[in-house]
């Protein structure tokens, strides 16, 4: 803590100045590092690349046909129409499409990977309702060969959150979608951290049946709100310490609490809130127990009854992270239909999402964006492919709080890309090669950009 | 609200949806490119004649039927078939009370046919992936027996069910207690003491001495019309070894046996082949979701189909998902599988797997029909019109009710929009 030194000094100085002596010697300021676990990640090997001729989907809602992406020192340089630059490495895309590399915000690659071995089983920390202290990064195996399947599949970003059986999970952790033996050196650099929340069915199923709270819905919000006024008067602790030693005294830190450290970060508006909510007079109420604790709901994941409370969410600047199909399986995804995404996306300011939670369906995201797309237009919509891209694109990265580094192709942004066989919303769609930071991570017609996981090498 | 049009319209369809179903003597679909998953392959201009709920013509000389149905060049394929899920047994996943395809009492008699309730949800929703009739399969108990399939039609009618107790299934593999050896020889055992009480039942009829002749208890008499090759043993198992063990039990006893999974089917697919076992596989399983199935891929199913094997494709996981069965087959046709065999493994084979009279176009043949806008295995296209047993059915469902209740514009609460 030497170099906070000088500061301290200013600090004294300054009181001095102004004519009020210290009445105490001042302790060491109490500091809390909020990136411990700092990203190592590294572009990987890359040059400046120009894919030529493609059908560009740019992620801004617009499309460009014949058109050319050049890619210079990991961002986006230009895009247009014959586009040169000398000393790049030219792909002729002429017949392929190009779209942003495609983000998930809902994985739990890694934390449930693949084999699904007991040893492997770390996704949820189902030992208490609350549990904001634990982090997912802690639980990531890097070598589910899920990561892969996914690279191939066009994932360049990824959301990994803990499990759905608490009211507070944990934090989750963006992740690149790059081979690496460490957590470390895949995570996103400076992406903001999310917390898991979880309404409905699964917390109160897994905490009714120990008996303990929550056991029914308003269990579940009695649970927020306590945990939401701990954290309140927690923050305040914290606030008034900062302020009290700001005022040259010497005042004792409050007792470091790593579970309200995760709540106050979402109050402090550094840690963004993802809500598995599914039914729609939830979502509206997990907007309204935001605003009684002051901060911003965030995005609802699974949100299956989406379409009932689209005016809602994009009211309140919520986005809504769904599938195109699945439902049933609980009684919570019972009111799904096919054009929910389509529907919360026809509100202006809305911003709707296609997620997986699945580490089969996370490889075809594309498809799945299809499918709304084609049912929505069979019934009175008209949304065009270079609306459906944004869905697993520019909106997904704005749900992480990484609109301003990924999810389009807009000069300055980061490279991520992929280049398509065809129409990426077609059954037969396949990405070919993959771009990460400009660096190609994936090409499916060259085994030198076809990463193996440990766990496969040697047997398969 | 940008990007959307009409809605009424669809409203207006849904209601009529149940006076939609034609109930006439007959119909020709004329314009048809048909894929009759026979022989007959891929035939362009075709006409197909409807009577009764069977094909009864194809290409006839004059059309004589009550009803004309120009298909304007449009696909008609059999309708599909889905296997191996919970269709009519579970409306949903996580409602105790609406479950019933397992207990774990369930031994190798549990018949949940008798459990099917034609007037699920799932059942009109799934029509809209053009599935006309359904392999459902109980999940059974604590025992490797998990009971017997039947066959339903997606009718919704109360008599939809075709053919009941028309396979055994049994789960064998991996284990969580105790070990996967326990089970093969259980099975093996089963077998072998059952061919052996009808040898000496054989001999006591023949002396006639019927002091000594027993009833074969109900669970006998399973595993005797398994040994007499009356129906398909369905094996869940995904390791090769696991699959050479059943290889071996058909070739002893001489049973007719359908594999589901068979991850690891790729390294011993010659042999698989050569025993004629269809394999009911997922396209989309490619992780090594355990050490039985460490080569799952994309490319199983072509490869598969490529060595000789009989694949047909099942949509794994929750039987809402079942509409998507033609997405699978056409993410396998991406991945090297033929269009006519992507095409013949949701319908033909699914139907010789488990005996079904439905999944191709034939004379005579079960009228199971589906009229697609499109590529049937495109995302884009939709079931122009279908038929179950000759009689047409709507792909309107709850969902579409739904979406209409949202989007039309009303002063009054949505509960008031019908």
């Amino acid at each position: 803590m030497q170099k906070f030194l000088p500061s301290l000094v200013m600090a004294a100085l300054s009181v001095a100045l102004t004519g009020c002596l210290p009445s105490e010697q001042q302790d060491e300021k109490v500091l809390i590092n909020k990136n411990p676990y700092p990203s190592t990640y590294k572009a990987l090997p890359l040059q400046t690349t120009l894919i030529k001729n493609a059908t560009v989907l740019t992620g801004t809602g617009s499309r460009m046909d014949n058109a050319d992406v050049l890619m210079v020192d990991g961002k986006i340089s230009k895009i247009g129409i014959n586009l040169v630059a000398d000393g790049a490495l030219e792909i002729d895309a002429n017949g392929k499409w190009i779209t942003p590399g495609i983000i998930d915000v809902h994985s739990h690659l890694g934390v449930y990977p693949s084999p699904a071995v007991e040893a492997h089983s770390d996704g949820n920390e189902m030992s208490s309702p609350n549990t904001s202290e634990v982090w997912a990064e802690h639980s990531i195996w890097p070598q589910d060969p899920g990561f892969e399947a996914a690279r191939a599949g066009g994932i360049t970003t990824l959301q990994i959150l803990p499990g759905s059986a608490n009211l507070f999970g944990g934090r989750g952790v963006t992740l690149r979608n790059v081979p690496s033996h460490t957590m470390q050196g895949m995570k996103f650099p400076d992406a903001p951290y999310g917390l898991k929340m979880a309404c409905g069915e699964n917390p109160k199923r897994v905490y009714g049946a120990r008996k303990i709270l929550p056991s029914t819905r308003m269990g579940n919000m009695a649970g927020y709100r306590m945990a939401w006024s701990h954290a309140t008067e927690y923050k305040r602790a914290w606030e008034k310490y900062d302020a009290d030693y700001a005022a040259g005294k010497n005042p004792t830190a409050p007792e470091r609490d790593i579970e309200l450290d995760t709540l106050k970060g979402v109050l402090d508006g550094e840690i963004l809130i993802h809500n598995h909510c599914y039914k729609a007079e939830e979502m509206a109420m997990m907007i309204d127990l935001g605003k009684e604790f002051n901060y911003h709901s965030g995005t609802f994941h699974h949100a299956i009854e989406a379409y009932k409370v689209a005016d809602t969410l994009a009211e309140n600047g919520n986005c809504a992270a769904m599938w195109p199909d699945w439902w049933g399986f609980k009684m919570e995804a019972y009111d799904m239909v096919h054009e929910n995404v389509a529907i919360v996306d026809a509100v202006k300011n809305s911003c709707a999402v296609v997620h997986s939670d699945s580490a089969n369906t996370i490889q075809r995201l594309n498809q799945e964006a299809g499918k709304v797309m084609y049912r929505a237009n069979e019934n009175g919509f008209e949304i065009a492919p270079e609306l459906a891209i944004t869905w697993i694109t520019v909106n997904a990265a704005k749900s992480l709080g990484l609109e301003d580094k990924t999810g389009s192709l807009e000069t300055g942004k980061n490279a991520d890309v992929v280049i398509w066989n065809q129409n990426p919303f077609s059954v037969y769609a396949q990405a070919e090669q993959v771009f990460v930071d400009g660096a190609k991570v994936y090409d499916r017609f060259d085994e030198k950009y076809q990463a193996k996981s440990d766990f496969l090498l040697g047997q398969r | 609200m940008k990007h959307f049009k009409l809605f009424k319209s669809s409203l207006i369809a849904l209601a009529l949806a149940s006076s939609t179903a034609s109930f006439a003597e007959s119909f020709a679909i004329t314009n048809a490119t048909v894929h009759t998953v026979t022989q007959q392959g891929v035939l362009e201009n075709a006409t197909v004649v409807v009577e009764n709920g069977k094909v009864i013509a194809i290409n006839p000389d004059t059309i004589k039927a009550d009803i004309i149905i120009d298909a304007e060049g449009k696909i008609l394929t059999p309708g599909l078939i889905g296997s191996m899920n919970q269709l009519g047994l579970v409306e949903v996943g996580a409602v105790s009370r609406s479950r019933d395809a397992s207990d774990e009492k369930a031994d190798i008699t549990f018949d949940t046919s008798l459990a099917f309730n034609p007037r699920s949800t799932v059942i009109p929703y799934s029509r809209k992936g053009g599935i006309t009739s359904n392999v459902v399969a109980p999940r059974g108990g604590d025992d490797m027996f998990k009971g017997q399939t039947f066959i339903a039609d997606l009718s919704g009618r109360f008599d939809s069910v075709r053919i009941s107790n028309n396979s055994v299934v049994i789960d064998l593999g991996a284990q969580s207690k105790g070990s996967r050896a326990l089970a093969l020889q259980k099975l093996a055992v089963t077998f072998e003491d059952a061919a052996k009480k009808l040898v000496k039942a054989k001999d006591t009829k023949d002396k006639k001495d019927k002091k000594e002749a027993k009833e074969p208890s109900r669970e006998e008499q399973v595993i005797n019309t398994l040994l007499a090759g009356e129906k398909p043993l369905v094996a869940y198992a995904d390791r090769a070894t696991d699959l050479l063990a059943l290889l071996k039990l058909k070739d002893q006893f001489a049973l007719d046996m359908v594999f589901v999974g068979a991850a690891d089917a790729v390294l011993i697919a010659d042999k698989i082949a050569d025993a004629k076992v269809p394999v009911v596989m997922t396209a989309l399983d490619n992780l090594p979701g355990s050490f039985d199935s460490l080569h799952a891929s994309l490319e199983n199913a072509a490869l598969l189909t490529n060595a000789g094997v009989t694949v047909a494709l099942t949509v794994n996981g929750d039987t809402h998902n079942l509409y998507q069965l033609r997405f699978h087959a056409g993410n396998a046709i991406a991945n090297g599988l033929s269009r006519d065999a992507a095409l013949a493994s949701v319908t033909a084979n699914v139907a010789q797997a488990f005996n079904i009279d439905s999944g191709t176009i034939k004379l005579g043949g079960t009228a199971d029909l589906v009229l697609w806008s499109a590529d049937p295995f495109e995302l884009s296209t939709k079931v122009s019109q279908m038929w179950i047993a000759g009689k047409e059915y709507s792909t309107q469902s709850r969902q579409d009710a739904l979406r209409d209740r949202y989007t039309t514009k009303s002063d009054m609460p949505k509960a008031y929009v019908k």
